[in-house]
């Protein structure tokens, strides 16, 4: 039996973009404590039990198709890579889409086990390895100049240090190494956030965090830069997705392993809140169909590490031709 | 996009409230969320108590319980 407090938490919620951290040190103590990564650890691991593996690929929509979107980005690099090193892989959604005449061998990096091996390596048509680990604390697992290809795909958005993170990511990789990303980030859930904050406000007289600060998509070039990265591709898709009402998103979220893992997070949300929220969402953004839609905003970035052989953009300025000419 | 609980039977508590607040009470949420609609610029606490009073009403009909 849930006990429901009545009092009323006046939490603050925090800035909703993340704004530039200082990289002080590659391993230096993050500066940031946004999330907990215990708790996003744990609800990874229990939703690919046993019992809910089912439920987990049910929910692999999102992640799929975000998958296929990135791997479009990666096949416009003409390189033969022999392991590409997949960063928060979760069960494999982009290590699957690797072609052997492209990729050898994928390294799988995850710091929930279970994901990690929700999949058999039938799935996969190139090698497969695969390590449990901590994404923020990449050195401690990868050495320096050790990989000619990191990907990440949707896992950086619980990263804490995300500067920390990405200067990682440029260390492990060899000169003339490339960095391709996918997070969620900017507009993701504001739907789901909004709701929830109205509802809050008006049955309860405050707010809590309960959907994530999203990083800016404006911020992740200067973020690529300042890790070190070079020739820099940052672009922004989003994603709409169509669901019966709030409760199947929430539900499908946590599936995904998507819950709430903000530090400070109230353990509970009063029924009254919920039901406010739900009916809130559906008159502010429902459908005529009756469907509720959620937007999730994706910034793909691709970076390369910095090499005395690679082409470099020329001089601003330093053009012979106007393009106004050619076009 | 259908997770599992809609097609089968609302078991769970949490199912039975989604259930309740998204057809039972449809009426009163959408009362309830027009309020909000109206006034969300410079919504404060219980600024539309009466309509949630009427959800809230049907709610605790409906799931056969008070809190």
């Amino acid at each position: 039996m849930l006990s429901f407090h009545r009092h009323v938490l006046p939490r603050v919620l925090k800035s909703r973009s993340r704004p530039l951290a200082s990289v002080a040190d590659t391993v230096a103590p993050t500066p940031y404590l946004i999330f907990d990564r215990y708790a996003k650890v744990l609800q990874k691991d229990r939703s690919a039990l046993p019992n809910r593996v089912e439920n987990s690929r049910m929910v692999d929509y999102l992640r799929d198709e975000i998958a296929d979107r990135l791997t479009e980005r990666m096949l416009d690099i003409k390189r033969k890579f022999n392991t590409v090193l997949d960063l928060g892989s979760g069960p494999g959604h982009f290590a699957k889409l690797l072609e052997t005449e492209t990729t050898q061998k994928v390294v799988m990096f995850d710091s929930s086990r279970n994901l990690l091996h929700r999949d058999p390596d039938e799935e996969f048509k190139a090698e497969v390895e695969r390590i449990v680990g901590d994404e923020e604390n990449l050195l401690a697992t990868i050495p320096r100049n050790s990989q000619e290809a990191v990907v990440s795909c949707l896992s950086l958005h619980w990263v804490n240090d995300l500067p920390g993170a990405l200067t990682q990511i440029k260390e492990v990789l060899v000169p003339d190494g490339v960095f391709l990303g996918a997070m969620f980030g900017g507009d993701t859930l504001f739907e789901l956030r909004t709701s929830l904050q109205l509802a809050e406000v008006e049955r309860e007289g405050g707010i809590s965090p309960h959907v994530s600060p999203m990083t800016d998509t404006r911020d992740v070039s200067n973020l690529l830069g300042r890790a070190g990265f070079t020739l820099l591709t940052v672009d922004i898709d989003e994603i709409k997705v169509n669901y019966p009402s709030m409760w199947e998103l929430m539900e499908d979220l946590q599936a995904m392993g998507e819950s709430n893992a903000i530090i400070g997070r109230r353990g509970y949300v009063h029924r009254d809140t919920l039901a406010a929220a739900s009916a809130i969402y559906r008159e502010m953004y429902g459908g005529e169909d009756g469907t509720i839609p959620a937007t999730f905003q994706i910034i793909y970035m691709i970076g390369w590490k910095p090499s005395p052989n690679q082409p470099k953009s020329l001089e601003r300025g330093s053009a012979t031709k106007s393009l106004k000419d050619i076009l | 996009m259908t997770s599992p609980s809609t097609t089968t039977t609302a078991t769970k508590p949490l199912q039975r409230l989604a259930l309740h607040s998204t057809s039972t009470c449809a009426s009163q949420a959408a009362a309830y969320g027009k309020c909000i609609l109206a006034t969300y610029t410079d919504v404060k606490k219980d600024a539309c108590a009466e309509q949630f009073a009427e959800f809230g009403k049907c709610l605790r009909t409906a799931m056969k319980r008070k809190w």
